[in-house]
């Protein structure tokens, strides 16, 4: 049989062979490695593959060990987990209920509010929801709050992180996309393309963020006037009203002025998104410090998952470095290129595809294994189409933030189930998810339809 | 038998434990030698360049040291959708065919192809490709093998917890090590 033929055989049973054994349930870094190396291994009986093509890997790993831009990971989730850790972010939470908390769905509003600002730190949906899910879950139910409409907010805005900057998602993403983008263009013949950066990829997710999160507000807000038994106000006592200014003074204002600063100097082009992450990260530990939270045991709690969160992610990298040197040594970039460019309509047409597979890995793999395996193979040949990379990075993004909020496979309904009391019933989690579903594919269809939702901005900011 | 075992896993997760324990404040390392850089470029418009190095760097010897570790602690992320709600047994041979079919290969593998180009940043005593950078880029390479030792070993520890689950010894298993441990989460207080 033809050799070539062959290979893309076995590269396409690759794909479909670590998905199934994923189903293990082995941690997915050495999963995703192991199993190329079996596949690997099979091409080398066939004569289809060598192993010289592992020489490129030390380079590899070393590329990510050095790499300057993807060292702001670490820097924003040691902020996120120091927020988290010396719970001002559960203050920040209580103290924007108590504001809202005469309005009918005002702590539906807060809920989501703080889940934009805070969630974007780890970028990890499993964190984010089970915090979210553990502080506010309870505070919903004890105000009476319809549990399908509570656990719905919670799931939605906790996914929120995968696309609000400075989302470590976006930092992966913009780290890729640059690379690929530079050998496109250069294949193109434009020798000098315009770097796609980490900027770019944080002011293009920007104005689709604040889509998101003011669809989900409107939402609530229609559910208040409709439906004010889903979502009943809180009145807070007299004599907790007169303390209030000087709460929000201290509670609310600093951490909210913090994550503005770090995103608006990145925003703007004032510093690097390594050099904002590290001011974050000095900052939240300030902030902690001011509140007497930082003790030597938050400190050490904060250090190592900090680095074992870091590591998880790396390693994960490391892994799918090894299934994409098996991959296209066994010809399966070819595979892909001939599958996409055959599809019907063109650049857009693949994208579809693209966005369709991506949103059924999202119901078993978490965001990092899903972009390390698939912006390699696919994005190279979605960019020749001439489609703009920090639009298709913001789509991903946001698909797989959809996906992650899919019944009945979505993770993060998952882990709310895992936090969340007895009393509040699987469907009803299913159920709430729903809406916010829908809200999600409003917001895919608007930025096809209008892809300057996400273009316009970084045009402004980095002419 | 047993015993020996038992304790080869203890010894293994001691010393993982220990590594990650102390490079796990590499965390802070990065943080507080990325804020001076900055806050030397800002407001005394002075860089040193081996600074910029360091703190990418120490990331990067912090994630590869730690990953024994994390798998340790369970930290790497599972594909949970049977591997959750299986029995201990379940997991017990999940994690033995993973660690034989999957981690040991692919540590095997990363220690056969690195250990030649880190043998070679070693002899030409290799520093950084920055001009002002920080000397000993060989020592970072090095943690490539540093990381397929301590997840090597972290994986033989955590054959022996699945022939000690299989053969029904949870005994000799430490309390934090058995598979329906209370969550390494320090209780929130």
């Amino acid at each position: 049989m033809d050799p070539i033929l062959v290979g893309e055989i076995l590269s396409g049973l690759m794909f479909f062979g670590v998905i199934g054994m994923l189903m293990i349930g082995f941690p997915v870094a050495f999963t995703l490695a192991g199993t190329s190396l079996i596949f690997a291994y099979i091409g080398y009986q066939l004569d289809i593959f060598t192993f010289t093509s592992f020489t490129a890997m030390a380079g590899r790993y070393t590329g990510f060990m050095t790499n300057e831009v993807l060292v702001a990971v670490p820097l924003f989730i040691f902020m996120g987990v120091m927020l988290e850790r010396s719970r001002i972010a559960e203050q920040l939470l209580l103290t924007m209920s108590k504001l809202f908390g005469n309005m009918r769905g005002g702590l539906g509003i807060s809920v989501i509010l703080v889940g934009a600002l805070l969630a974007a730190s780890t970028g990890v949906v499993g964190a984010t929801v089970v915090t979210m899910g553990l502080i506010s879950l309870p505070a919903m139910l004890r105000a009476n709050y319809d549990p399908k409409l509570a656990s719905g907010v919670i799931c939605a805005s906790g996914t929120l992180g995968q696309i609000i900057p400075p989302s470590t998602v976006l930092i992966f993403m913009a780290d890729m996309l640059a690379g690929i983008n530079s050998q496109v263009q250069m294949s193109k013949g434009n020798f000098a393309p315009d770097p796609v950066s980490v900027g770019d990829l944080f002011a293009g997710a920007f104005i689709p963020g604040v889509l998101l999160v003011s669809l989900y507000l409107l939402w609530m807000v229609f559910k208040a006037i409709t439906d004010p038994e889903s979502c009943p106000a809180t009145p807070v006592p007299p004599e907790e009203r007169k303390g209030l200014f000087k709460e929000v003074l201290v509670a609310l204002v600093p951490p909210l002025a913090l994550i503005t600063a770090v995103l608006g100097s990145i925003l703007l082009g004032i510093a690097t998104p390594t050099e904002a992450a590290s001011v974050g990260a000095v900052g939240a530990s300030v902030l902690a410090a001011t509140r007497w939270r930082l003790s030597w045991q938050v400190l050490k709690e904060v250090v190592v998952s900090t680095a074992t969160i870091t590591s998880m992610i790396f390693i994960i990298l490391f892994g799918a470095s090894i299934f994409a040197i098996v991959f296209r040594q066994l010809g399966g970039d070819n595979l892909v290129h001939e599958f996409l460019s055959s599809m019907p309509g063109g650049a857009i047409g693949a994208m579809i595809v693209v966005m369709l597979i991506m949103f059924v890995l999202g119901f078993i793999l978490d965001t990092f294994e899903i972009i390390f395996i698939v912006i390699p193979i696919t994005a190279p040949i979605l960019l020749m189409l001439g489609l703009d990379p920090v639009w298709v990075g913001v789509m991903v993004g946001v698909n797989l933030q959809t996906s992650f909020l899919t019944p009945p496979f979505g993770f993060s309904l998952f882990y709310l189930r895992g936090v969340a009391p007895a009393s509040v019933s699987t469907g009803q989690i299913y159920k709430g998810a729903i809406p916010f579903v829908a809200l999600q594919i409003v917001a895919i269809a608007l930025l096809f339809i209008f892809p300057e939702l996400v273009t316009w901005l970084p045009s402004v900011l980095y002419r | 038998m047993l015993r020996t075992l038992s304790s080869l896993m203890r010894l293994i997760n001691g010393l993982n434990k220990a590594i990650g324990y102390s490079f796990a404040w590499l965390a802070l390392g990065i943080v507080l030698v990325c804020f001076s850089v900055v806050m030397e470029r800002y407001f005394f418009s002075n860089t040193r360049l081996w600074a910029q190095d360091l703190y990418i760097w120490l990331n990067g010897a912090m994630f590869t040291a730690v990953a024994g570790f994390a798998l340790l602690r369970g930290d790497h992320v599972r594909v949970d959708i049977f591997y959750r709600a299986a029995s201990k047994r379940r997991k017990a041979i999940a994690d033995l065919v993973g660690v034989v079919l999957f981690l040991l290969p692919f540590t095997y593998v990363v220690y056969a192809y690195s250990v030649t180009f880190v043998q070679r940043s070693w002899r030409l005593w290799e520093g950084s490709a920055n001009v002002g950078g920080m000397p000993g880029l060989f020592v970072l390479k090095s943690f490539i093998i540093v990381f397929a030792v301590v997840v090597a070993l972290q994986g033989i520890s955590m054959i022996i917890r699945s022939i000690l689950v299989l053969k029904d010894r949870d005994d000799l298993i430490p309390r934090d090590y058995q598979y329906d441990a209370p969550a390494t989460e320090p209780t929130k207080e």
